[in-house]
């Protein structure tokens, strides 16, 4: 046993260390680009009626997380989305339910798993990002961690250094994160990062 | 020469307390018991008009005057709305700001101005001193949200963080920058319990651990019962109901505190309705996932 412990010792180091998951496409968004774009833009319109966000809390993209969100109340909710109380409860809550549903479809068929407005604040004025996670076909081994690509949506152009990183503002060099990870550039108003975690 | 024996079995004793109380079953905590409530929202409102509203404090040079009293205003107006911050180990420290709220509103408004003009003050018979990084760090949160302009909860969370030390912050017991979101800001049960107890006053007994599930039978029945005569917080896995990624093998370990303001029962699917994060959260789960969810169950007297 104690001879082949520095067998097992390679063997696990080799599973964990450099068995990274490996995203098979490099080019996810230019691929998906107009599919993608288009679930932000009718999440935005949306989100603005009346706020939520959506998940997929299952690795097939059939349970649905729903948080509907007020002012004085967040109601969070998991359904199968061929269940019937999917739209029962978007249109006891007076969401826009063929809206909803449109959105979930094209989500499920993109293979985006959480879509999310998320606030953050400049010169202490309110300021809206869409954040929203894409499970993408990857190889995967044993031990190593799941993997998304995680997009970022400004309303406004952003700063970013020369390698791609965004930035707090043009003034200083402060990288921001958003959920502790650095983003990088993909347009002026659009950035991305390849995370753990899909929320 | 040393006997090991006799050693190892000392060892035992020694060791025996020590993992009771982190993986202890039921304790309670009863010192300086106070009076129900301590003072009101208008007492505290009649304060907060007479101090000067625009005196900057050269001790915090981050925090802008205009949005930190703003912030104490809005913490009497409506005490749910602290919030502790987007991907922070604040959480518990939001959930004893709710219940200092309740207890004594005056008493938090005093101390939270005299901290910013002194950098430091006591709080029920807590003295805190913040260390310079901490005087330095507040006001500069970035991305966490609603808190980016709360200079208030900034200070607030940040100096209970700073004071009170439990076992998961031995290793990072000085603030660095970003450190909100790591273990020096984090809080075990026990901790939690040790600062409800000396920043409320109030008799807190609480059931589980910071690995084991508490001994409850029936969850669901445990709650219902105190949950109208008393306040209740829970320490749950968040990771369960608020799913990260898609594996379905998952640590089962604690990672957030809620306190939890009605539950009720439909066949088998529970409806909690909790405080957390500035707000109220309404979920359905079943009996089976409340059962698997709950770490620790702390009851504090009202």
């Amino acid at each position: 046993m104690i001879r082949s412990l520095p067998i097992i010792l390679i063997v696990f180091s080799l599973l964990t260390d450099s068995c990274s998951t490996r995203i098979i496409s490099n080019n996810y968004y230019q691929e998906q680009k107009g599919t993608v774009d288009s679930i932000e833009s009718h999440y935005e319109k949306l989100n603005a009626i009346k706020p939520f966000a959506l998940a997929f809390t299952d690795k097939e993209l059939n349970i649905l997380s729903i948080e509907m969100i007020s002012d004085t109340l967040t109601r969070i909710y998991e359904f199968n989305i061929a269940e019937q109380r999917l739209g029962d409860t978007l249109l006891k809550y007076n969401y826009d339910t063929s809206g909803i549903h449109y959105l979930v479809r094209k989500m499920q068929q993109t293979k985006v798993t959480w879509i999310n407005s998320v606030d953050y604040y400049v010169n202490d004025q309110p300021q809206q990002l869409i954040y929203l996670s894409i499970k993408p076909v990857t190889i995967r081994y044993l031990f190593s961690p799941p993997k998304y690509i995680a997009l970022g949506y400004f309303r406004s152009a952003q700063s970013f250094d020369e390698k791609g990183r965004l930035l707090d503002n043009r003034r200083t060099k402060r990288i921001r994160k958003i959920k502790g990870q650095v983003f990088y550039k993909i347009t002026d108003r659009i950035c991305y990062t390849i995370t753990e975690k899909y929320r | 020469m040393i006997n090991y024996r006799i050693l190892n079995r000392r060892h035992k004793y020694i060791l025996f307390p020590l993992f009771l109380s982190i993986f202890c079953v039921e304790k309670s905590l009863a010192s300086e018991l106070l009076s129900k409530t301590r003072s009101t929202k208008e007492e505290a409102l009649r304060f907060i008009a007479q101090i000067d509203q625009t005196k900057k404090s050269e001790l915090w040079p981050n925090v802008k005057p205009k949005l930190f009293y703003d912030n104490l205003k809005l913490n009497l107006e409506n005490p749910e709305s602290f919030y502790p911050g987007r991907s922070t180990n604040f959480c518990s420290y939001g959930a004893i700001s709710y219940l200092v709220m309740e207890k004594d509103p005056l008493g938090y408004v005093k101390f939270m101005n005299e901290l910013f003009d002194k950098g430091e003050a006591s709080f029920n018979n807590n003295k805190f001193k913040p260390s310079k990084e901490i005087l330095q760090a507040a006001g500069t949160l970035k991305f966490k949200g609603v808190l980016d302009i709360r200079h208030a909860e900034q200070v607030w969370f940040f100096v209970l963080a700073d004071k009170f030390k439990g076992y998961l912050n031995f290793f990072d017991k000085k603030y660095h920058e970003g450190d909100e979101n790591t273990f020096w800001a984090a809080t075990n049960l026990s901790k939690f319990d040790r600062m409800v107890n000396r920043l409320c006053g109030v008799h807190v007994s609480a059931v589980g651990s910071d690995l084991i599930k508490p001994w409850v039978k029936d969850v669901y029945s445990y709650l219902k019962k105190r949950i109208d005569s008393n306040t209740v917080s829970l320490y749950i896995n968040n990771r369960i109901i608020h799913k990260k990624n898609h594996d379905k093998v998952k640590l089962s370990i604690p990672t957030h505190y809620i306190i939890l303001r009605q539950i009720s029962k439909q066949g088998d699917m529970i409806t909690l309705r909790y405080w957390d994060y500035g707000g109220e959260t309404e979920m359905q789960i079943s009996g089976r996932t409340l059962k698997k969810i709950i770490f620790g169950i702390i009851t504090i007297d009202k």
